[in-house]
């Protein structure tokens, strides 16, 4: 009874469901303000964002005639379900992930994969072509980051890897990764990691989709792309995917870089997290979005796969050689 | 010990030949004989090997048949052998499951040709050839059986003959084709010249005694570059390319699910138990050098596809590409995930296959650039597709994440052990192929199932029953084969893996007891996989599943509540409506959709100058690509008789 | 003495695939396939030749272990290989009647709707 009571409050409470929504809808507001604030102007609410979701869900749900029903649907709401279950694998909680003893973080990179595929394939749904051109950017985008995403896992997963009792490696393991750093200090201050550090600063967020990096949703150019079409409920989701992203992705970073914290009260934990997540927010995304235009997709994905992914690539080589 | 399935192998073998010869007798009176003949003949090998799976996979048994009782005299084996480890047993069981489908679905899918008791019995010929390929104990019956299995291949490949560049197509695999079974048949030549057997277990059995023999390594070199070009590795794989887009779709499954695995298998086979050399490092490289340089050229490839059955074959190299990368790593773990990656391929591209059948039978196209908004004509096989889509790009929960995770595991650890950053490269590039897959099959998703319907598709039908039922088989071991990983390990996996490595029981099953203890071969049991880290599918799955089925209950009980309101967002003789007017700048909304080849542009554009090179490279030319051939034989030969 | 016959396998096998490579009418590409065949066939032959041995054809009280003969197993092995030689061969031309009717030619270099 304990057992269930204990996963149901992991899964819908904290570190799961609810935690991660208010994270969230906290996080994108702090965002607007800051943008706000740095273009000289007073910004929305705090709660703004959440204030849209409401706003939409009361909205009436059009399905276009080009579109697929179920699918179009239903894309948002599985993309949801598969983003607000990777924090449950994230070991926040005094270095152990909520759900099971150990996590992995492949399982993690293609949990946030299934994202944006749920994102794309509503978006190729919906019929339009704008939908089309969106959902292609989109994945451009991902092709981008997914370089430099996975040199820095591969570093990270090589710094901190131990060998179990059979002798084989603990490979891709977030826990290990956690307990590494309680030993050793957080991965941030060990120097060959640095440049990947600031590589995994620049995936976060085009992993998210924010300003300079929002191809796939240029309001402008392609009227929003992926989301032309949606409207009400499914919106919602959609906007509310967003901004969990917001969080995962920085939790993620603060698991990967800042872990190995730990004051062993779980409130103190999720303190610090939300501090960190915040931070993170305005060095990676409030920042860039106020002072940069945003880039052409050919563009994003040159300066991915030169610059971050080079800066990724240093640090896996240093790890190699043992720095 | 006499037990009755000791028969099954050459049972098995045997009921397709006949099935073949009958087929072509009753057929041509009545085709619902060749038919019935058909079914029978696919479905008994079927429920043949599944009886083997006990004796075999469970209690480690390794099967021996010497046809006419032809057993070995004074240590040679001079007769011919029928031998069923459970390595050969697991490639039999992927052979007949995708025969068992692929025939079916031909059923119906087939009903437009005409002639086709003739394509019974090749395909019958074919499934047969392959069978034999996997259970032979005797070199030269791989080749014959290989020789066998090219012929029906191009034969079924050119059966549309009016096609569009079926017999091209059909030419090209051939003369490339027999160049590789000539590499095969010189192979053993120079084997038989040093070990004077041609018995599978005693040339494993001799061979450690001639190490350092140069001749052996140029047959090695041989038999390599023959089974590679089986498989289709780079730089084979434009032949693939070529006969998977023009043949029929059942016989595109047959090559990309079977054909391709017979030369995973001979690779395997060659590496670990023929030569054992599997481990030293030349090879190992050179295996896994060439994997995953298939494994990237490919999927690279696939994106200038237009063809929809093209750009699936070039996919279907890529995912060998992994098989054969991991299985050069000569690991246990390497190993096992590559034959968990060889048969989540087969029954997911399979799938993939037969869905791009069902839209070809349906609307007799394949041109990515003309298809479109399939999904509201043909809602189940979109489902079916997206399901195989999702299986092969690896996302979760579907069998291709399973494979693709343990690839992943085998590939780090190689580069950790042995602290080698080619092996660390291999890893970044089996992950960044997996996007790139998923970006192809966005690409498709997007043109041929999504997007806009063209008037000219406008009637067209979901495909019948017949056609779903085997599709759905596929797509529910897709699901199956992803969410059981350890069962899947510890039952099929595991016991294949372990006759890889244990090679004395191999031999001695087939010589005698004692023969490999004599000949002192080195070999040892594999009693589970070393699967580090941590994975457990189905405890987030469940999470996953609650999570999904209670956020969409509530999204479609929210929803439901409103009515779908018909959003015209076009009039009806196609023009655009006001809404798009400022976007399409007069443009007719027709010409709005995205081409499938012009869908990654932003990614197309920074590598032009490599699509220039690939594009030229390849050319079309039989004569080109039988130089790319010629010069990838004498790479591996220079390679193996300079460095081993 | 044999050292003639395995230059002589390579030399036809060498053959063939220069003839594969560089000539641009197919019938000349598949007589290159059957050249390349050759040399392989005569190669197996050659492998299990033994100088001064004789013809493998016994009964099976004349064999004895005194017996000095040739490796009967490549000779079979050839066989078959030539048979399937036969067969590649028929089935290339066979395509190259039907490419002939279908392209109009013969050539090559304008036999690539299937490429990229």
């Amino acid at each position: 009874m304990e057992f269930v009571l204990n996963n149901l409050f992991f899964l819908l409470v904290y570190p799961g469901g609810l935690f991660c929504v208010a994270m969230g809808i906290l996080l994108s507001g702090a965002d607007r303000i800051l943008v706000a604030r740095m273009q000289r102007r007073v910004g929305p609410p705090l709660l703004q964002n959440w204030y849209d979701v409401l706003k939409c869900c009361g909205k009436e749900t059009i399905i276009p005639r080009h579109a697929r029903r179920g699918v179009y649907l239903f894309a948002p709401v599985a993309g949801f379900a598969a983003l607000v279950t990777i924090p449950l694998f994230l070991p926040v909680v005094n270095g152990r992930p909520a759900f099971s003893g150990n996590s992995d973080l492949v399982v993690v990179l293609y949990l946030l994969t299934l994202v944006s595929v749920c994102g794309m394939v509503g978006a190729s749904a919906s019929g339009s072509p704008f939908a089309g051109v969106g959902l292609s950017r989109e994945m451009v985008a991902m092709i981008s980051y997914e370089l430099p995403f996975v040199l820095v896992i591969l570093a990270v997963s090589l710094k901190t890897v131990i060998l179990s009792e059979a002798g084989v490696p603990l490979t891709f393991s977030l826990t290990e990764i956690w307990n590494y750093q309680a030993a050793n200090g957080p991965l941030i201050c060990h120097w060959s990691l640095i440049p990947a550090a600031l590589a995994m600063l620049f995936v976060i967020p085009c992993e998210v989709g924010m300003h300079p990096f929002d191809v796939a949703e240029a309001e402008t150019e392609i009227c929003e792309g992926m989301l032309s079409e949606y409207s009400g409920k499914p919106l919602a989701v959609y906007k509310l995917t967003h901004m969990v992203k917001l969080y995962v992705m920085t939790a993620l970073f603060y698991v990967l870089f800042l872990g190995g914290m730990s004051t062993g009260i779980a409130a103190a934990d999720g303190a610090i997290l939300a501090v960190v997540c915040l931070l993170l927010t305005f060095l990676t995304m409030s920042l860039p979005h106020a002072v940069c235009a945003r880039f052409r997709v050919e563009q994003v994905f040159k300066f991915y796969w030169t610059w971050v992914s080079g800066l990724a690539l240093v640090s896996l080589v240093l790890v190699f050689f043992g720095l | 010990m006499e037990q009755f399935w000791n028969e099954f192998p050459i049972l098995s073998v045997i009921t397709l030949f006949l099935g073949a010869f009958l087929t072509s007798l009753v057929g041509r009176a009545s085709e619902k004989a060749g038919r019935v003949v058909s079914g029978i003949a696919v479905t008994a090998p079927l429920a043949m090997m599944l009886c083997l799976i006990r004796p075999v996979m469970l209690q480690g048994q390794i099967i021996t048949y010497w046809l006419g009782g032809w057993e070995p005299v004074e240590g040679w084996a001079i007769g011919i052998c029928l031998e069923v480890d459970a390595l050969s047993l697991f490639f039999a069981l992927i052979v007949t499951v995708a025969v068992f489908v692929s025939c079916f679905y031909a059923f119906t899918y087939m009903n437009h040709d005409d002639a086709l008791s003739n394509y019974y019995t090749l395909f019958l010929m074919l499934s047969g050839s392959v069978l034999g390929l996997v259970l032979s104990g005797d070199l030269f019956n791989v080749f014959v059986m290989i020789e066998i299995m090219t012929f029906t291949a191009v034969a079924l490949t050119a059966f549309r003959t009016t096609y569009e560049g079926a017999l091209e197509g059909a030419f090209k695999y051939l003369a490339v084709g027999s160049l590789g079974s000539t590499c095969v048949l010189v192979g053993i030549a120079m084997t038989y010249s040093q070990l004077h057997t041609l018995n599978l277990a005693q040339i494993a059995a001799l061979v450690p005694a001639f190490r350092g023999n140069t001749v052996l390594h140029m047959a090695f070199a041989f038999l390599f570059v023959g089974f590679g070009t089986k498989a289709f590795l780079f730089p084979f794989h434009p032949l693939a390319a070529d006969a998977h887009a023009v043949a029929p779709a059942s016989i595109s499954l047959m090559i990309s699910g079977v054909l391709t695995k017979c030369g995973v298998y001979g690779i395997i086979r060659l590496i670990y138990v023929l030569f054992q050399n599997a481990n030293v490092v030349t090879v190992s490289y050179l295996v896994t050098g060439f994997g995953a340089v298939s494994m990237f050229v490919c999927v690279t490839m696939a994106f200038n596809q237009h063809n929809f059955k093209r750009l699936l074959a070039f996919h279907s190299i890529s995912q060998v590409g992994y098989v054969i990368t991991v299985a050069g790593l000569s690991s246990a773990l390497g190993l096992g995930a590559g034959l968990y990656h060889a048969m989540n391929h087969t029954i997911f591209k399979g799938l993939l296959f037969l869905t791009a059948g069902a839209v070809q039978h349906q609307t007799g196209s394949l041109d990515l650039d003309r298809l479109g908004g399939l999904s509201r004509r043909m809602p189940k096989t979109t489902a079916l597709f997206l399901i195989g889509a999702a299986s092969i790009s690896g996302l979760p929960p579907f069998n291709g994440f399973a494979s693709k995770w343990m690839i992943y595991q085998a590939t780090f650890t190689a580069g950790l052990i042995h602290h080698n950053l080619f092996y660390l490269a291999v890893c970044v590039c089996a992950l960044i192929t997996s996007v790139l897959t998923l970006a192809s099959f966005i690409k498709v998703t997007q043109s041929v199932f999504f997007g806009q319907l063209p008037a000219e598709y406008a009637g067209v039908e979901e495909v019948p029953l017949s056609m779903r039922a085997p599709m759905w088989v596929l797509a529910a071991l897709c699901l199956l084969t992803g969410i059981f990983p350890a069962q899947i390990q510890r039952f099929l996996l595991t016991p294949a893996v372990s006759a890889v490595a244990n090679i004395p029981a191999y031999v001695d099953a087939a010589m005698g007891e004692g023969y490999a203890a004599a000949h002192g071969v080195p070999g040892a049991e594999v009693s589970a996989l070393p699967v580090g880290g941590a994975w457990s599918p189905l405890s987030w799955l469940a999470l996953l599943f609650s999570v999904t089925c209670a956020v969409a209950i509530v999204a479609i009980l929210g929803s439901a509540r409103d009515e779908a309101h018909e959003y015209i967002s076009q009039t009806q003789d196609g023009a655009a409506g006001a809404k798009y007017d400022s976007f399409f700048s007069g443009e007719e909304a027709v010409y709005s959709q995205v081409g499938g080849s012009d869908l990654f542009w932003g990614f197309k554009h920074n590598w032009k100058r490599y699509f220039a090179v690939m594009q030229r490279w390849h050319s079309g030319i039989v004569n080109d690509y039988t130089l790319y051939g010629v010069a990838a034989i004498a790479f591996v030969l220079l390679v193996c008789t300079l460095a081993l | 003495m044999m050292i003639v016959n395995y230059v002589g396998c390579f030399a036809l096998i060498a053959l063939g695939v220069y003839c594969m490579v560089t000539k641009h009418d197919l019938i000349k590409v598949v007589i290159g396939m059957s050249l390349v065949d050759y040399g392989a066939n005569l190669m197996v032959v050659t492998v299990g030749f033994h100088p001064g041995g004789t013809a493998p054809i016994f009964t099976i009280s004349e064999l004895s272990r005194a017996s000095f003969f040739v490796d009967p197993i490549p000779q079979a092995l050839t066989l078959t290989s030539i048979v399937i030689g036969a067969c590649t061969t028929a089935m290339s031309l066979s395509l190259c009647m039907m490419l002939k009717r279908q392209y109009g030619t013969l050539d090559t270099r304008e036999i690539r709707r299937l490429r990229g």
